[in-house]
């Protein structure tokens, strides 16, 4: 860019716009989760008059948070690793050989997004059925496995395109496997992608409320967004405790994201680099 | 790209075959996973188009009848193309002010401003929170008498612009999309980010040692290597807005309110196949005749699309 | 090298093995280890009839509706599983579709329930003693169209017009005795400045259940609904067409931006005093209270606008049934039967604060036995839901729809009549002869 005094000021000023409107709603519900219900009705934007966990204590002895959260945890966590490596491996077989039918492959890949899932939700509800898996978690792993695949290889073959191919031929004539240069070559190259990937594919498989809720009928064995759903017909009159419960069943998400987002945007800048 | 035009060594081609052999597994873990949870079931549903059915109970094959009546019988015409037109508005208006933003946005971050960290993370809080958050909040912060936007806008002394902003045909839908906006731009200032990262810095420098500057750079050497990136976003998102679903749901409810002002396809999928919130009468038939039409509609504009986009790559 | 890249192939695939076997082990792995503290297996004869409900308020009165069923059947365990209202209807549908569900199943009233029964999901309870104790028009809301009964109703709702008596008697406000009188009063609160009625046109099915209100002062009530059901009436008739017209009128006393309102808003507006008069449900009673503990409610039935006699609205909503897969029908009929006794429809009346659809159970709130008494005297059924619930979509959905269209100036009254009565020609038997 033609670079003015003006440029940078006007860079700041319109990032700084954005972030607080992406922010403001946020801490809108954090904030209003403190307050007593007629007070949100009343003075909506202003800060809570007294500062009380109240709330929250009442919904942590409702439910069984942490057995959500373990939940949560666990069907997340597996999920992305089984996205993570098959979809790497796919996309890296659709992106850098040329057979004839990649591109049939790839469009196949992608069909499983253009299509609502639940149109199968009775076939595979008898499918989890005949496997033992309704009331299991593993039929939600499954489940955000599958649903996570179309969306990752679009993503992934898109950047694995991106690649020089010289660096992978300087790789091949020293006779390594196609294995050795996805992980030593490919990969690392990739970071900002596979960062994505990741990061998206866990945000998904930690909010969908939808499979829980036809799968799982074992209060001990929900996620956090089924379990928390059920308390809002409860409270529905009551807009307090309803935002406590919202940031309750966001917060673990945005802890972990704050955690994770050091390694995250590190992987990011990394890759940027090289 | 080629690997087999390479000239090198051809004592090595007996070597390459037997990796070639042992490529073809790599994409056999995710086909079999996607095969068994995603297109074995839906295969099994889509039959379910080609039959009556009485409640949630099959009846008798009727072959295409409910595909004929989904385009010719009312009301299903009539809602199919408000649907439509409103799945169109939902990709133009995402298209434009999220992408749009988003690819800006993630310019600004590329070039190395003070506090990129933060602006990421930032733009991309919203991404974190469930659907049913985010609806549930908008409709809060959308409000028309205690809603903070109204207060804000009161405040300001705007108050001829305080409205219904959900409860009015004009703006409903129009607010849901903006929402939507509001929760997928990080995602696209990343993907955008990861593309403009993904420049090699040495065609940059060349390029400016050839003088090219502003506006310029960005056309001839940028934009050409980010075609990836906006290719991912374009399919992405018009996929997306065509499968709208879920935040209009949280926010209007399966019925379209108001007055079917804020209906999109997969909505009104929804509704034939589950029937309203209450219990009301299913069309399984219907609504999986529905979705078929919206995938192959969906499928053959995407086709078209990515092959579109594989020739100009090519052409570069 | 090479060795080693097949050997992480296999590895990947032993791995994606190994979790597909542990996917079905893994059941009764869990259940083992983490074991549900209060439910071991002790007793191998026991049997756990499970309940599918849509009332998830309702889990801590139902535990003690079970607790007394156990009183004398000490060996049926029941377990209340309800899910979120909205969603209700696609996990009961899935599952009974795969051969599954809960063993007793909590059923919508009317069209929607005897869906299930025809589509012979439902276990007819025949053997099932003491159903005679209710009423034909609450066994309604549950009977096939074989003329079997497959559910034991539970609960009548009633819709009318609650107010805020304390804003009443510092207006020096009467109950309304005639729609005139009714009009006036909405009035004169209007120029006081206080909003007369609480109601909103966003969300379509308050709309229908205002029209369940003030619809009946309009067509006549009863004798309208009897000729309608025969076919001998239709929607474009100016009875029908008149109860529209009064609803669109009405409009000039509901809040600022009522386009815009839902169900929480105009509940706040109600109780807080903000607004007057609240044309809703039975089950909203509590909900307010809850808001408000200080707010006194009162209600008056609907007056005639043509000198009929005033109405209140009330149809079954809701009735228990037995599913037709379940492993222990005889257990779960044993629980249809408990909840046809005296005993269960007292405690259910007491402790849910709400009508019990066995006439003559008394309740202990004020309120809620004025209601029960309208509902014996001067009771019109919610003639959308009773009798329209039927077609795709359905009728009572399609005058939603059109009545949220007029409200929006996008449709006329006499337009939004047309609408419901082509749809209702689509599959309403009498209409079609």
């Amino acid at each position: 860019m033609k670079q003015t005094i003006w440029t940078k000021p006007i860079y700041y000023i319109v990032a700084f716009l954005f972030a607080s409107i992406s922010l403001y709603p946020i801490i809108l519900m954090i904030l209003s989760s403190f307050k007593p219900n007629m007070e949100i009705m009343m003075s909506p934007l202003s800060l809570p008059k007294s500062f009380s966990l109240q709330t929250y204590q009442n919904l942590l002895d409702r439910v069984p948070f942490m057995t959500y959260f373990y939940n949560s945890v666990f069907v997340s966590v597996v999920s992305v690793l089984l996205i993570l490596i098959t979809t790497s491996l796919a996309a890296f077989y659709i992106a850098r050989y040329t057979f004839w039918w990649n591109n049939v492959l790839f469009f196949i890949f992608l069909m499983g997004m253009m299509i609502p899932i639940k149109l199968g939700i009775v076939p595979l509800f008898m499918l989890m059925k005949d496997l033992g898996l309704t009331n299991s978690l593993w039929s939600l792993i499954l489940m955000y496995t599958a649903t996570g695949i179309p969306l990752s290889i679009l993503i992934l073959t898109g950047f694995f395109r991106t690649m020089p191919a010289e660096l992978e031929e300087a790789a091949r004539i020293d006779g390594a496997t196609d294995l050795r240069i996805l992980w030593n070559v490919v990969l690392p190259l990739m970071r900002p992608a596979l960062g994505t990937v990741m990061i998206i594919n866990f945000i998904q498989s930690w909010n969908d409320f939808f499979f829980p809720l036809i799968f799982i009928t074992d209060d001990l064995k929900k996620t956090i967004p089924v379990g928390m759903l059920s308390l809002f017909g409860e409270y529905s009159a009551d807009w307090g405790a309803l935002f406590a419960g919202l940031t309750l069943s966001s917060l673990p998400m945005m802890i972990l994201f704050f955690i994770a987002s050091k390694q995250f945007m590190e992987g990011l800048t990394a890759g940027a680099v090289k | 790209m080629q690997t087999e035009i390479n000239p090198e060594v051809i004592t090595q081609k007996t070597h390459k075959k037997r990796k070639r052999w042992g490529i073809h597994l790599f994409p056999i873990p995710a086909l079999v996973i996607y095969g068994m949870f995603i297109v074995y079931p839906l295969v099994a549903a889509l039959a379910y188009s080609f039959y009556d059915w009485k409640g949630i109970k099959k009846g008798a094959f009727i072959g295409l009848e409910n595909y004929k009546n989904l385009f010719t019988a009312e009301p299903f015409s009539g809602m199919f193309w408000n649907a439509f037109g409103h799945n169109f508005l939902y990709f133009a208006v995402q298209m434009v002010v999220q992408n749009g933003l988003a690819f800006f946005l993630a310019f600004i971050i590329y070039q190395k401003i003070r506090g990129a960290e933060f602006f990421k993370l930032a733009y991309f809080l919203p991404r974190l929170l469930s659907v049913i958050v985010v609806g549930f909040l908008w409709k809060l912060i959308l409000n028309p008498n205690f809603g903070a936007l109204n207060v804000l806008l009161g405040k300001m002394g705007l108050e001829n612009l305080k409205k219904a902003w959900l409860g009015d045909p004009d703006t409903a839908l129009l607010a849901i999309i903006l929402v939507n906006c509001w929760f997928g731009i990080g995602f696209a200032v990343l993907i955008f980010l990861a593309g403009f990262q993904a420049i090699p810095k040495e065609l940059i420098e060349a390029g400016r040692l050839d003088g090219a500057k502003g506006f310029t750079m960005i056309r001839t050497i940028m934009l050409p290597l980010m075609m990836p990136s906006i290719t991912i976003m374009t399919v992405l998102t018009f996929i997306q807005s065509f499968e709208a679903f879920e935040l209009v749901y949280a926010m209007q409810g399966s019925q379209g309110e108001p007055y079917r002002s804020t209906d999109t396809l997969a909505v009104y999928f929804y509704r034939l196949a589950f029937g309203g919130s209450t219990g009301d009468s299913t069309a399984i038939g219907l609504g999986s005749a529905l979705a078929v039409v919206l995938f192959i509609f969906i499928s053959i504009v995407t086709a078209f699309y990515l092959k579109s986009m594989q020739k100009k790559q090519v052409e570069m | 090298m090479k060795k080693l890249g097949k050997l992480w192939l296999f590895g990947l695939f032993t791995l994606i093995l190994v979790l597909a076997t542990a996917c079905s082990n893994d059941k009764g792995g869990t259940e083992k280890t983490e074991g549900t503290p209060k439910d071991d297996d002790t007793k191998k004869e026991a049997v756990t009839l499970t309940i599918g409900s849509w009332r998830t308020e309702d889990t801590a009165k139902y535990e003690k509706v079970i607790a007394e069923f156990n009183k004398k059947n000490p060996d049926i365990k029941v377990e209340f599983k309800p899910s979120k209202n909205t969603e209700y209807n696609t996990i009961l549908n899935t599952a009974l579709q795969s051969g599954e569900g809960p063993d007793i199943i909590h059923l919508r009233p009317y069209a929607p329930g005897i869906a299930l029964a025809d589509a012979g999901y439902l276990e007819p309870l025949d053997g099932v003693t003491g159903l005679d104790v209710f009423p034909e028009a609450a066994l309604n809301a549950s009977k096939g169209t074989d003329g079997k009964q497959y559910g034991v109703p539970l609960n009548m709702s009633t819709t009318q017009m609650f107010y805020n008596k304390k804003i009443f008697k510092d207006n020096g406000l009467k109950e309304p005795k005639t729609w005139d009188e009714f009009i006036k009063l909405a009035q004169t609160l209007k120029d006081k400045k206080i909003v007369p009625i609480a109601l909103g046109s966003k969300e379509g099915w308050l709309l229908s259940a205002a029209h369940g209100i003030f619809g009946p002062a309009h067509y006549g009530g009863n004798e309208f609904v009897e000729k309608i059901t025969k076919g001998e009436t239709n929607f474009n008739s100016p009875e029908f067409v008149n109860s529209i017209k009064a609803m669109d009128e009405l409009k000039k006393f509901f809040p600022d931006n009522y386009e815009g309102l839902g169900m929480e808003d105009i509940r706040t507006l109600f109780a807080t005093g903000t607004a007057a008069m609240f044309p809703m449900g039975s089950w909203e009673i509590e909900v307010v209270r809850g808001l408000n503990p200080d707010i006194e409610i009162g209600f008056f039935p609907m007056p005639s606008a043509i000198g009929k006699e005033a109405t209140i609205t009330a149809w079954v909503d809701g009735s228990f049934a037995v599913n037709a897969k379940s492993k222990h029908k005889e257990e779960a009929k044993k629980f249809m039967e408990f909840l046809a006794t005296k005993e269960f429809a007292t405690l259910f009346t007491n402790e849910f604060k709400m009508i019990s659809a066995m006439p003559g159970v008394k309740s202990q709130d004020e309120l809620v036995t004025g209601l029960s008494e309208a509902v014996e005297k001067i009771s019109t059924p919610y003639m959308m839901v009773v009798h329209f619930a039927g077609g795709n979509p359905t009728s009572k959905a399609t005058l939603e729809t059109e009545l949220q269209g007029m409200y929006l100036g996008k449709q006329t009254p006499e337009g939004a009549a047309k609408k419901v009565q082509e749809n209702a020609e689509t599959w309403f038997k009498p209409f079609q002869q």
